[in-house]
């Protein structure tokens, strides 16, 4: 007897080492995953469902929402019981019970009763529509969205201005004009420009909406923006050239001499592109 | 005899008729939305509406739903800020719920009460005219709801800070069918 446990207590020590070394079983850590789909009673899939899965011995729970396809799908589960409640507008909620084991996929599709089945009266549910509750941060975003918008709307019209004073004194600020004459027309483009930044900026940084394709008179709004933008930084480059060229007594030359014909384009393509979102055409 | 088998005969009809449910579901639909602005006229259509009716005991109940994002004006601009103004990520739902006597079934003109959810509010409108005509087994249903920017505490929306007009008139062409 002793001798036998003599050679079992070493192969226990080996035992109970190579469990240490393993670390805990795969019961207390492979998940099991839970998934199905839930439907009306005809059949249909009722989507956003809320699925709450609780483990009945830790009381531990866990919650999912199906997706539009009404299909749910809970992982890393302990193995034991579940309670599985799910709830959607315009249904009776349900509680089912499953039992899991270690690292299983195990499908429960639900069938949900409609309300409206009761009360003869049709429900929200009846029609495929979960809630009429939406998200208040997908609206803060809308809000924060039109805001930025409104703002972009606004600075664009007030930097008409600075953009049409520059235009008219262009004309001084050629080579008969005189060094203020060109000093007050590049003080302006300064100015336009630096409008026309804080302008785009509001129109780049306002958050973009998923899943809404471009229609309408925006498009035409948002192609003009490349022909200015390109503009709104290349006339002032061509500026700055011209100027130098025109200070050192010299003829302006070389790719300066566009700096009159891309300030134009630049203002005429910002102006079309006010008018395409104002007019309806 | 005779009478008995007439009685026989006619009974389940008349059951049919006085105690069971009859359903009724929105087959093509299209809803549209004016709003006026000194520079713009804009309609925002949408065929996206779902609808049901239940009739119980001599009354009928429907429901129409419709998703707000699903009104087209031909201008993503101009539908976003539409989302924005009525909230439409937060209540993404117009739902409109009416009832009606069930004899209210010959062609011609009908006056229905409605309950219109939108944009979180709640606003009810009595008597709105619809013309009702006869299509086979199908109930063509049209009609304008003279819904206004304030009945929904909407903020009108404002272009080149202009805002467009109170009135927001909604055309509605509903086809109901029995299912």
């Amino acid at each position: 007897m002793n001798l036998k446990a003599g050679k079992l207590i070493p192969g226990g020590w080996v035992l109970a080492l190579s469990l240490l070394i393993a670390g805990p079983s795969p019961a207390q850590t492979a998940g099991a995953t839970l998934s199905g789909t839930i439907k009306d009673s005809l059949g249909t899939v009722v989507p956003n469902a809320k699925v709450v899965v609780k483990n009945t011995g830790t009381g531990e729970a866990t919650e999912a929402q199906a997706n539009a396809a009404g299909r749910y799908s809970v992982a890393n589960l302990l193995s034991g019981n579940y309670e599985v409640s799910v709830s959607a507008e315009g249904f009776e909620a349900k509680v089912a019970t499953v039992q899991l084991t270690v690292q299983t996929n195990q499908t429960l599709d639900v069938a949900l009763a409609s309300i409206s089945t009761n009360v003869a009266k049709p429900a929200l549910g009846d029609l495929g529509f979960p809630t009429a509750q939406g998200s208040a941060q997908d609206q803060a975003r809308l809000d924060r969205r039109s805001h930025m918008l409104m703002i972009h709307q606004r600075l664009g019209l007030i930097t008409l201005a600075p953009l049409v004073a520059t235009l008219i004194t262009s004309s001084g600020a050629s080579r008969h004009g005189t060094v203020a004459e060109r000093d007050w027309h590049a003080a302006l483009g300064g100015a336009a420009i630096g409008m026309y930044a804080m302008t785009a900026t509001y129109a780049i940084r306002a958050p973009k909406i998923e899943g809404t394709a471009t229609r309408g008179p925006i498009r035409l709004h948002k192609t003009l923006a490349w022909i200015h933008g390109t503009g709104m930084v290349l006339t002032p480059i061509l500026g700055i050239m011209a100027y130098e060229q025109l200070n050192r007594g010299e003829k302006v030359h070389g790719i300066a001499s566009a700096h009159g014909a891309v300030a134009w384009t630049t203002s005429l393509a910002y102006g079309a592109a006010i008018l395409s979102v104002s007019f309806k055409f | 005899m005779n009478r008995k088998i007439l009685i026989a005969l006619l009974l389940p009809t008349f059951a049919h008729s006085a105690g069971a449910d009859v359903q009724w579901v929105l087959g093509q639909s299209t809803l549209a939305y004016h709003v006026s602005h000194p520079l713009h006229q804009s309609d925002g259509v949408s065929h996206a509406a779902r609808g049901k009716g239940v009739c119980h005991e001599g009354q009928c109940d429907f429901l129409i739903a419709v998703p707000v994002k699903s009104f087209d004006s031909g201008d993503s601009n101009r539908d976003l800020h539409m989302l924005q103004v009525t909230r439409g990520a937060q209540f993404p739902l117009v739902t409109v719920r009416v009832r009606l006597p069930e004899d209210a079934s010959v062609s011609g003109t009908l006056h229905a009460d409605l309950e219109i959810e939108f944009a979180g509010q709640t606003k009810q409108y009595k008597q709105v005219p619809f013309e009702r005509v006869n299509q086979g087994n199908d109930v063509k249903i049209s009609g304008t709801i003279p819904a206004t920017l304030a009945d929904f505490k909407i903020d009108p929306p404002k272009l080149l800070t202009v805002p467009v007009k109170n009135e927001m008139p909604v055309h509605v062409d509903m086809l109901w069918h029995r299912p």
